[in-house]
């Protein structure tokens, strides 16, 4: 009994850690900036002050940026699953020689630090003519994500049981039909995490985009967030203005997908 | 549960597809224009923001352009500071170059895209159109850089277009509570932090995690020092003795207030933000910092009032111009660019700069309205008549901001001798120095 109110106190605690820096950012998010100078950015705001927010969203026109960041986002999201699961059908359930090493490969390159990349992938989309569009951080993200997905999937279905393949060999499906019929089917939990990881970690990719998207009108949400940083100044309330602004479309798409996602997860518990 | 996962399927499939359809068709027009097609354009960056000082002065220059240039579109961008420090390199050697963009002067920056060739030698438009008449001696240091990069001689790469200096922000009502005058002289400013000490109040506000320390610590110094002290320090023109005079009297001062109480001793956690945010909350009667919180002090104190006064007993003050003007090598309408400048050096954009709350360069001192902006730049013109803009103290080498700010660090928490912490930053200066070849 005393362990379960310890394990409920705990987990309460944690959570309210957890909350404390949103709750933060929402109060100083509606505070009027002279407020913020006076009594400092713990206390409860005298009013609900809104026009952080609106001359935010206005001076960064903060839909255009949504609007990228949803693009770049969803299309990663969908083509570096389809790329992880052809990658990784081959490499898991097609057995290609020597696919030890090109695991090691994929694992090697997750490790990279993105500023190492920076100098390399500069120079490739300044020569194919990609520089500055938003095409240019679909294709670079789509293939660090699925260097990932690749890695993750290549092990679960590693393990895919071969009599179902076979069951479908002899039923006459090819490699192609046991693919889109058999494995992406049954793998499904696995491929729902794995989208929805892409599209928020997407989301959240503040370097490159901050290097390659120089034009405001291609810039995505993070980057936009950064207009508010000064060489010396920084704008506390409006930052929280845009904080809140940032955050808030990440929250509602976990919590759309949330069930897809627990269930993702425990899914090989249940086994 | 299936209906879920349908309808995510159907909206990532929904935002995939537009995804396509956005990149096929958004090619030919995020192109930049070329001068044969359409009307000419002049394609400016900044990231000053649009309240600010330079932002409505910036604002009107735009506008006055478009009058003197029919025919001519202006693209005004706002950049984000970081887009700019990060990636300024990488955007300038490609095609997407503006025509003319803010730029953060110094070695490190302005210096090296210069020595790098992505920056267009302004010598002949700035004797042209005589910009070098309008800027003082110190205020031309940042806009010229050598073939090494250094700054202080050689080509013109930039035009400043605002100034920064630091200074000495008090608030009036708690000087008058406690009856303390404003001081002139050195003595008169200790005699007035004694007297808060005494009142229980801690007179001055210190962010010891960021640069106010530091530049605070350099004031100390400059107190001791002639021009070419800081002209050996900053430019490189001569050896600086870190235990000489200079340094040993602010380290050892500096040592000496904290232990007096006019520094609090938990300061050196303090950052910039929340050492302003102490002032403005009328929480400390003093706070020495940089005209870029003018505008927001102006702004955003309502329940005191303040006022400012330059370090009492120094001729020279940390200080310099503020970023600068540059035209990327790259730029397509580089004659626009200088256009642009000129408009921004005229009187009557530098008189809106200053009556907004900045410190122009070039700008009426008679015709500024707002008394308070008046005081601000009557400080700044006696400065910068007697030479006495002194740079920043992490000017010299790369990296020695963070030296520095632990240095003074160690000094405020006593954690290190005075001597020790002169020793803790001179090692990095003389690195430096010998990889330069000096």
């Amino acid at each position: 009994m005393i362990r379960k109110y310890s394990v409920l106190i705990s987990l309460a605690v944690l959570a309210a850690v957890m909350l404390v820096p949103f709750a933060i950012v929402t109060l100083n998010a509606v505070r009027s900036p002279q407020d913020y100078s006076a009594n400092g950015p713990l206390s409860l705001p005298d009013g609900l002050h809104l026009d952080g927010i609106v001359e935010f969203w206005n001076r960064v026109d903060f839909g255009g940026k949504l609007w990228n960041s949803l693009l770049i986002s969803g299309s990663v999201a969908v083509l570096a699953v389809i790329l992880s699961v052809l990658n990784a059908y081959a490499l898991g359930v097609g057995r290609v020689r020597g696919r030890v090493w090109i695991m090691v490969v994929f694992l090697v390159a997750n490790t990279l630090p993105q500023e190492a990349l920076v100098y390399p992938l500069y120079y490739l989309s300044k020569e194919a003519g990609l520089y500055d569009t938003r095409l240019s951080m679909i294709i670079i993200f789509t293939v660090i994500q699925s260097a990932f997905g690749t890695y993750l999937l290549a092990s679960v279905l590693g393990r895919f049981p071969h009599e179902i393949l076979e069951a479908a060999a002899i039923d006459g499906a090819g490699k192609w039909r046991a693919l889109w019929r058999i494995v992406v089917p049954i793998s499904r939990p696995t491929l729902s995490v794995l989208l929805i990881f892409f599209f928020i970690w997407t989301w959240n990719e503040f370097f490159l985009p901050l290097i390659f998207l120089i034009s405001n009108e291609n810039q995505t949400v993070p980057v936009a967030l950064g207009v508010l940083q000064g060489d010396k100044m920084m704008d506390a309330t409006m930052s929280s203005a845009s904080a809140l602004l940032g955050v808030l479309p990440a929250v509602v798409f976990f919590l759309i997908f949330q069930r897809t996602l627990t269930r993702g997860v425990t899914v090989g518990a249940i086994k | 549960m299936s209906k879920v996962r349908t309808g995510a399927v159907a909206l990532v499939t929904a935002v995939a597809l537009a995804a396509l359809a956005a990149c096929g068709n958004g090619e030919p027009e995020a192109g930049k224009p070329t001068a044969s097609d359409g009307p000419r354009v002049l394609k400016l960056w900044h990231y000053e923001s649009a309240d600010g000082a330079m932002g409505k002065a910036w604002a009107e220059a735009i506008k006055q352009f478009e009058a003197s240039h029919p025919g001519v579109e202006v693209r005004f961008e706002e950049k984000a500071f970081e887009q700019i420090r990060q990636s300024a390199g990488m955007i300038l050697n490609s095609d997407e170059a503006p025509d003319v963009m803010e730029y953060n002067k110094g070695n490190a920056t302005a210096g090296l895209l210069s020595k790098q060739g992505l920056l267009t030698d302004l010598t002949p438009e700035v004797a042209k159109r005589g910009w070098d008449k309008l800027l003082s001696p110190s205020l031309q240091t940042t806009a010229k850089y050598d073939d090494r990069g250094i700054m202080g001689a050689g080509k013109w790469f930039g035009v400043p277009n605002y100034a920064e200096y630091v200074m000495v922000y008090y608030n009036k009502d708690l000087f008058e509570k406690h009856k303390v005058e404003v001081p002139t002289t050195f003595d008169e400013f200790t005699a007035a932090m004694d007297t808060f000490v005494e009142a229980g109040v801690t007179p001055m506000a210190v962010g010891g995690a960021e640069y106010p320390a530091q530049q605070i610590f350099y004031q100390l110094a400059l107190s001791k020092a002639q021009r070419p002290w800081v002209d050996n320090f900053q430019l490189y023109k001569g050896k600086v003795d870190f235990h000489g005079p200079e340094f040993t009297y602010a380290a050892e001062t500096m040592a000496d207030w904290v232990k007096k109480g006019y520094i609090a001793k938990d300061s050196a956690a303090i950052k910039a933000e929340d050492m302003g945010v102490s002032f403005m909350g009328g929480k400390y009667p003093i706070v020495v910092t940089g005209s870029w919180w003018y505008g927001r002090f102006a702004s955003e104190i309502k329940d005191f009032e303040w006022g400012s006064f330059l370090w009492p007993g120094n001729t020279m003050s940390a200080g310099s111009s503020g970023n600068i003007w540059v035209v990327p090598e790259n730029a397509e309408n580089k004659d626009l660019a200088y256009d642009f400048i000129d408009i921004t050096m005229k009187k009557e954009i530098q008189n809106l700069l200053g009556d907004s709350g900045g410190v122009p360069v070039a700008a009426d001192p008679a015709a500024i309205t707002d008394p308070k902006s008046k005081e601000l730049i009557e400080n700044f013109t006696k400065l910068s008549g007697g030479d006495g803009l002194a740079f920043y103290p992490d000017w010299p080498a790369p990296g020695y901001y963070d030296v520095l700010v632990a240095g003074v660090q160690n000094l405020i928490n006593g954690s290190k001798t005075p001597s020790q912490v002169l020793d803790e930053i001179a090692a990095p200066y003389e690195e430096n120095l010998a990889d330069l070849g000096n």
